[in-house]
Formats: structure tokens, sequence, C-alpha cells
């Protein structure tokens, strides 16, 4: 753009208008005014809207918690579980052959309320157990060897158990083995099934696994297990 | 305080007060007089040029200097230009086309003493709105042709154009004096 100075220099001889100065005074007051104050918000909260906004982070700060807290406190009532399932109250007339060892929290052939007044006395104790230690309690006894004095015990104790209470005990240790699945995560009871079916104990596996299901529907069993159901 | 208009914008914008009062001082009498010679009404030059500081001091804390702070004032002032102009019912079409007749050419003016003068501002006054705009920008705010296309929103051959015809038009009727 060619720049002509004559131009420009005629422009500045024009008289040189400046705003008026009660303007000039307007806008510096107006300018100062503005300074002293923070910038006002979008929405300026007046009486009881005042609270609004602390009241919905409050909420928001509640419920998140509540959530957390319930999400961290969600696991199946052991109690409720073993006394709601109708399959493992009638698992005594069901029971195999072969006492179960490896969920047997204790095979001692007694009267069968001792025995229940005794696991409901224990069952938040095993839970508790098994969520230390689940291995220990799903652990097959092919997997893990009992140790000879806790072999010489078992035997020792069938040998000695009178010949009439031994189908009772039997019954027995097998709803104690139900209310062991029961109160066990999801993963010990899977494990629990495993174990029995290796063990050849199709049908109370089958069952366990019914069970399982019914109580989890929604949980994915892992496919190793799902396949030794299939080829049967 | 003194330093580059964006910085005082900037630190008005944190609550320096004086930061407004060096920077309105800078800037107030090429506003004004663009503004003024734009639309050749005093009064509503006034309140234009008032609501330009006001719409400054609003954006106080959203100002970030992404261009030169010249070019976002009288981009401001444009557009409360365009706005005034479409409140009088002139298209924004209009504004390549010719004006009317302004007082400049009442020929009490011209009987001043001052012809030369007169028959410039005339001429000034008698320039399409775009072109005078784009004139004053220059003059006035010393603005390129690349931030003239950027203030009035044109393309940068259009800003171009207006500023060549406005300075043939001007250098007419400086050349006839």
């Amino acid at each position: 753009m060619a720049e002509d100075p004559k131009i420009s220099q005629r422009y500045r001889e024009l008289s040189r208008e400046e705003p008026p100065r009660h303007i000039d005074e307007s806008i510096l007051a107006a300018a100062r005014r503005a300074a002293e104050t923070r910038p006002a918000p979008l929405v300026v909260p007046t009486g009881r809207r005042r609270w609004y906004f602390p009241l919905a982070a409050a909420a928001i700060i509640v419920l998140a918690v509540a959530v957390t807290v319930h999400v961290e406190r969600e696991q199946p009532d052991p109690e409720a579980v073993v006394s709601s399932s109708p399959l493992e109250q009638a698992a005594p007339a069901q029971a195999p052959a072969e006492p179960p060892r490896a969920f047997t929290p204790d095979p001692k052939p007694a009267p069968s309320q001792e025995l229940r007044a005794k696991r409901d006395a224990e069952a938040p104790v095993e839970l508790q157990k098994a969520q230390k230690a689940p291995a220990a309690a799903a652990v097959p006894p092919e997997a893990a060897p009992e140790s000879p004095s806790r072999q010489d015990a078992v035997s020792g104790m069938r040998e000695s158990a009178p010949s009439k209470a031994a189908p009772r005990a039997r019954a027995e240790t097998t709803v104690g083995a139900a209310a062991n699945f029961a109160a066990a995560s999801p993963e010990q009871w899977l494990q629990g099934i495993d174990d029995l079916k290796r063990q050849g104990r199709h049908e109370e596996a089958e069952r366990q696994l019914a069970e399982f299901r019914k109580r989890y529907p929604n949980y994915r069993i892992p496919e190793a297990i799902t396949e030794k159901f299939e080829k049967r | 305080m003194e330093g580059p208009d964006e910085e005082l914008m900037l630190a008005y914008g944190r609550g320096d007060a004086g930061a407004f009062d060096t920077l309105y001082k800078r800037h107030r009498g090429a506003l004004y007089r663009f503004i003024l010679r734009a639309i050749k009404q005093r009064a509503a030059a006034e309140e234009l040029f008032q609501e330009a500081w006001i719409r400054v001091i609003e954006a106080r804390s959203r100002y970030a200097p992404q261009a030169r702070f010249t070019t976002w004032l009288y981009t401001i002032a444009h557009n409360l230009l365009v706005d005034h102009w479409r409140r009088k019912g002139l298209a924004l079409v209009s504004l390549d086309a010719e004006d009317v007749p302004s007082e400049s050419a009442n020929p009490a003016r011209q009987a001043e003493g001052r012809e030369a003068l007169a028959r410039f501002l005339q001429a000034l006054e008698g320039l399409p709105a775009a072109q005078r705009e784009a004139f004053l920008l220059h003059e006035e705010a010393g603005l390129s042709v690349v931030e003239i296309a950027k203030v009035t929103g044109a393309g940068e051959e259009a800003a171009k154009s207006r500023l060549r015809y406005a300075m043939a038009k001007l250098k007419a009727a400086v050349d006839d004096g």
C-alpha cells in the first residue's frame, strides 16, 4: 500500500476531537469500581439460593461415601445363605457313600443338634478363616496332603466311631461341606466343585454347580470347570 | 504504570485500576475520533464510545492477549458501529455504497476560510462507510491492512481495496487544494 504523507498530514490538521471530560470521568469511575470488586459470577446467588451450591456439594460427597462403603461391604451373608438354601437342607438325604474330607471342618461323629449348634456358632469364624486363607480351606487332599497327625486323627475317629452314628455323621459332614461352600467366596466354591469332580463325586459336584449358578447367576464360571461337566 | 497495552490490560484484569487509567489515556482520543468520524453524530458517538470501554471493563477477567490490544479494542468498536448502522436500518452491504451527503457539505463550513481542510473533511465524510472505516482504522489506530481485515471481518483483499479507494479519493481532495 503506497502511503501518501500529504493525506496523513491533512488528516492531522483536522480538529483533534477529544471525548468530553464527563465521559472520561464516568468511564474511569466505572473501571475503578469494577477493579475493586471481584468478577461477578454468572448467576449471583441471593437469599436461600446461596445455600444451594454448598448443599448440593455436601449431598454429592455423602452419596459418594455411602456408595463406596456399600460396595465394600457387599458380601454374601453366610448365615442367611445356609438357612435359606433348600438344596443344602436336603443335602443329608443325598450324602455320598464316602464322607468328604477336604471340606469337612470337623469329621468327628457327633449328635446332629450339637454339630448344627457348633456350626452356627463357628460359621462367622470359618468365613473369616476362609477369607484370610482361602487356599487352605479349599485345597483338596491330593493337592495338599494332610499332615500325618491329622490323618491319624481322622482315621482314628473313623475307626472308633459307633456304627449307627456313621451315616448321620456323614450326612452332617455333607451339610457342613455345603455350609462351607456357601460361606466361601465364589472362587473357593468353584475350587471345591472342581475338587469334587476330580474326586469322582460327580453328582455332588453337579449339585453344587447348580447351587452356585443359582446363587451367582451372573458369575462367569471358568471354561476349565464347565468343560468337565459337559464332557460327562 | 507503563508497559505494553496487553500487559496493562492483564494488570487491570488482576485488579490494578491504575493500569486501566494508562490504557484509557493512550487510546481515548483516537477511539473517540474513529467513532465520531465513522457515524458523524456526536451524541451517538459518545454513547458508542462509552459502550466500547464498558465492554473492555466487563471483559477484564476474560482478556487473553491473542492479538494486539488495539486490534481487540477496535474490533469491539467496529461491532458497535455495525450494530448502530443496523439499528438505523442500514444494511451491511451498504457500507461500500456511497453515503448520504454530510453536514460538511454545508457551504457555511466551507466559508470559514479553511477551504482546503473543509474539502478534505468533506471528502472523508463522503467516503462509503467501509472505506472511511478502513481509512480511520489505518490513520487513527495505526492498523495494517491485515489488522483492518481482522477488525472488520473482511477479507484481506477487500480491506486493501477499501483502503486504496479511500486513499485515492482523499488524495484527489488534497490535490485539489
